[in-house]
């Protein structure tokens, strides 16, 4: 270990440590565009300035490696001196177009500016006029003109995507990113290049203009979109989620995800939700109803029914929680272990592409056979098969997956649950099947939340338990899978009201103090959390 | 609310209070009466005050010279508005240049408490307070303005334009 002096702080560093790498472990601002903890070094942008005790001249922290008993500061003039003329040069032909931009609210060059700028522009030259809104894919729009040239996206292409789609192209201030001739910024990766854009130059087709982000909040959770189980943080707001970026961790996903995850925000929204709960009504009518009600109801069908009669679809999608709950209510009020896991993609659920994306579309696979095999359930899905047929298991529960498409079997597993004579169905994702059967007497529906719905477990393929926190409520009326399995056991959701000694609130809010709805759209406005 | 009432003398003797607060009166009418022109209030549907050139009225969403709407949507008057009564919805727009404007602009005018701050956070001159504000409506009638209503109304002779325009800006190598 090496010994160092940075900003007055004593550190331990290890060898090898570039001197920007031991400020941002230790929570040191410094300012930086082209440097990014995932990529190579490239030294291009000549923010990250420093001072070094006996070097006569400010150094850049990314490409200095730490040596034993440096004193280093990068907060002293002479330090914010070379920053700020290094962020004029970088703004000498960015155009103005916050207003227009949609990285506005989150832009380094924003921040630097508010931090080591506030000056009027020297240069008495106009500014160079490059392309605006180029499509680079299918995904990403470049807008050259903002642009700084600090290269993280073309090295993003060479060194974690390896499809080298990115280059800089022409000499000077004439130089832009660009896509060598015929080939387009198309791989599974491409919107890390959005997310490590420092300004905003690449936008995502996906987000663009759809809100300022300074109306989102975000939230930490887990991806859904298959067992790979990447840190993700989730942007929404009251009209629902709106994107989906990674979040650093070593150990699952590093620091990037993949364009498929970030789709997963959709199914969550309310336009592609299943949001009541909906009865066969006897005579073919096709009520709606409560979805506690509903599961009540199936709670006394399923305990009037015997054991072998039952039957229960699980698939991977869903918190080990869940599974634990709705699998012990199954075995111990309704006498059954007739619980089938239901497989997506049995072909390539191997598959693995070498950077993130596995073909086990489910996040929660491994967390369903563990409980599985912790309740001693060992039914196979020809057992299913055969006793559907036979008629012999005459009531089936499916806890449907959220993201239906991943699911290519769906209409095809529908269309055979569909056979045996009573079905509940239990799914977040609005099913095609439920619109054809809806008046068929043989159906019931009941909505459940998804992964950013509720608080959980997701096991992912390395046997990693990642714990989830709800994030927001988007279907109010829907319930978990362990909510479900407790009112069909004949149990109550108990609603506990805490009191204010619990809440810990002061003793001198009013009971009745009035919580207005634009109060809570203020606090998305100021109180959306670090960038 | 506790008033502590002081007793005094004079205060018994309000028969003389009224008899003067009767004689202002008088006094009012007699001038009104015979000295029209000093009266200071209004016949008001006949006669129309003039309000200064400061006053801020119902809105007004400029164009540019082609007649096309100046608002790029950057949501900022939007963020500002304290009675949280502007809604924009952003789209593409085709030419490059533009990049962004809104599809939708509406003004919920009865929460609208014209401050004024959308005007000031407007960083393109797009959105202004006009001198209007006679603005009245039938039970049911629609207070919130579209952009057809804040940009073209009738009143507005085709369009108020804006005095920030991107053509010269570009020019000037902005």
């Amino acid at each position: 270990m090496l010994k160092c002096t940075i900003n007055g702080v004593a550190l331990e560093v290890k060898p090898g440590t570039t001197i920007i790498e031991a400020m941002t472990q230790n929570a040191q601002r410094i300012a930086h565009y082209c440097w990014h903890p995932g990529l190579s070094v490239a030294g291009v942008c000549r923010l990250c300035m420093v001072e070094i005790q006996g070097n006569p001249r400010v150094q850049i922290a990314c490409n200095t490696v730490i040596t034993e008993g440096m004193v280093i500061n990068n907060t002293s003039d002479k330090v914010k001196d070379a920053v700020k003329w290094g962020l004029d040069f970088h703004l000498i032909n960015h155009p103005l177009d916050c207003p227009v931009c949609d990285q506005a609210g989150e832009c380094g060059l924003q921040d630097q500016y508010m931090e080591y700028g506030q000056y009027d522009s020297e240069m008495a030259e106009k500014k160079q006029k490059k392309h605006k809104v180029v499509d680079l894919g299918p995904t990403v729009v470049l807008d050259s003109e903002r642009c700084i040239l600090c290269s993280r996206c073309v090295r993003f292409t060479d060194e974690v995507s390896k499809t080298n789609e990115l280059g800089i192209f022409n000499r000077g201030d004439h130089a832009e990113i660009g896509t060598h001739a015929g080939k387009k910024l198309d791989n599974k990766y491409s919107l890390n290049t959005v997310d490590i854009c420092p300004v905003g130059a690449l936008t995502s087709k996906d987000f663009r203009f759809k809100q300022r982000v300074w109306y989102l909040k975000d939230a930490e959770t887990v991806c859904n979109g298959c067992s790979t189980g990447c840190n993700v943080k989730v942007y929404f707001n009251k009209e629902g989620l709106f994107r989906i970026k990674p979040v650093y961790n070593a150990e699952v996903n590093g620091h990037w995800m993949c364009d498929e995850g970030r789709d997963t925000y959709k199914f969550v929204n309310i336009g592609a939700r299943m949001t009541k709960a909906h009865k066969n009504g006897g005579s073919s009518a096709w009520v709606e109803t409560h979805a506690g009600a509903m599961a009540k109801e199936v709670g006394l069908t399923l305990k009037a029914a015997a054991g072998d009669q039952v039957g229960l679809v699980l698939t991977g999608q869903h918190t080990v929680e869940e599974y634990e709950s709705i699998v012990s209510t199954f075995i111990n009020t309704f006498k059954t272990k007739n619980i089938f896991h239901w497989v997506n993609n049995k072909e390539s659920f191997e598959a693995f592409d070498g950077i993130l994306l596995r073909g086990d579309k489910n996040p929660n696979t491994k967390g369903l056979l563990q409980v599985l095999e912790k309740h001693g359930v060992s039914a196979t899905w020809a057992q299913l098969e055969e006793g559907v047929k036979s008629k012999k298991i005459k009531h089936l529960v499916v806890v449907g997956p959220e993201a239906a498409h991943v699911y290519p079997d769906l209409d095809a597993k529908m269309q055979f649950f569909m056979t045996a004579e009573n079905v509940v169905i239990m799914s977040a994702a609005k099913l095609p099947v439920v619109e054809e059967y809806k008046g068929s007497n043989k159906i019931s529906t009941i909505p459940l939340k998804t992964f950013i719905e509720k608080d959980g477990t997701f096991v992912n393929f390395q046997g990693r338990a990642q714990k989830i926190k709800k994030v927001t409520t988007v279907v109010s009326e829907a319930l978990t899978v362990s909510e479900a399995a407790t009112l069909m056991a004949g149990q109550n959701l108990e609603i506990h009201v805490a009191t204010s000694r619990e809440l810990l609130m002061p003793e001198n809010v009013r009971a009745d103090q009035v919580h207005l709805e634009s109060r809570k759209k203020n606090e998305f406005v100021f109180n959306r959390g670090r960038l | 609310m506790s008033v502590v009432k002081q007793k005094d003398e004079k205060k018994e003797w309000y028969l003389l209070g009224i008899v003067t607060g009767l004689g202002i009166t008088m006094k009012h009418l007699l001038v009104n009466l015979f000295n029209k022109k000093k009266m200071i209030t209004l016949n008001y549907p006949e006669e129309k005050y003039e309000y200064s050139p400061r006053f801020k009225g119902n809105h007004v969403l400029t164009v540019k010279k082609d007649g096309s709407i100046r608002c790029t949507a950057c949501m900022l008057c939007a963020t500002n508005c304290p009675a949280e009564c502007i809604t924009i919805k952003a789209s593409e727009h085709p030419d490059a240049q533009v990049e962004k404007y809104p599809i939708s602009y509406e003004i919920d005018i009865l929460r609208c408490v014209f401050c004024g701050f959308c005007e000031e956070a407007c960083p393109v001159d797009a959105v202004r307070l006009g001198p209007e504000w006679q603005t009245p409506g039938l039970n049911g009638s629609n207070f919130t303005y579209d952009i057809n209503h804040l940009a073209y109304r009738p009143a507005l002779k085709g369009g108020v334009h804006s005095v920030v325009d991107d053509q010269d800006r570009h020019k000037a190598g902005i």
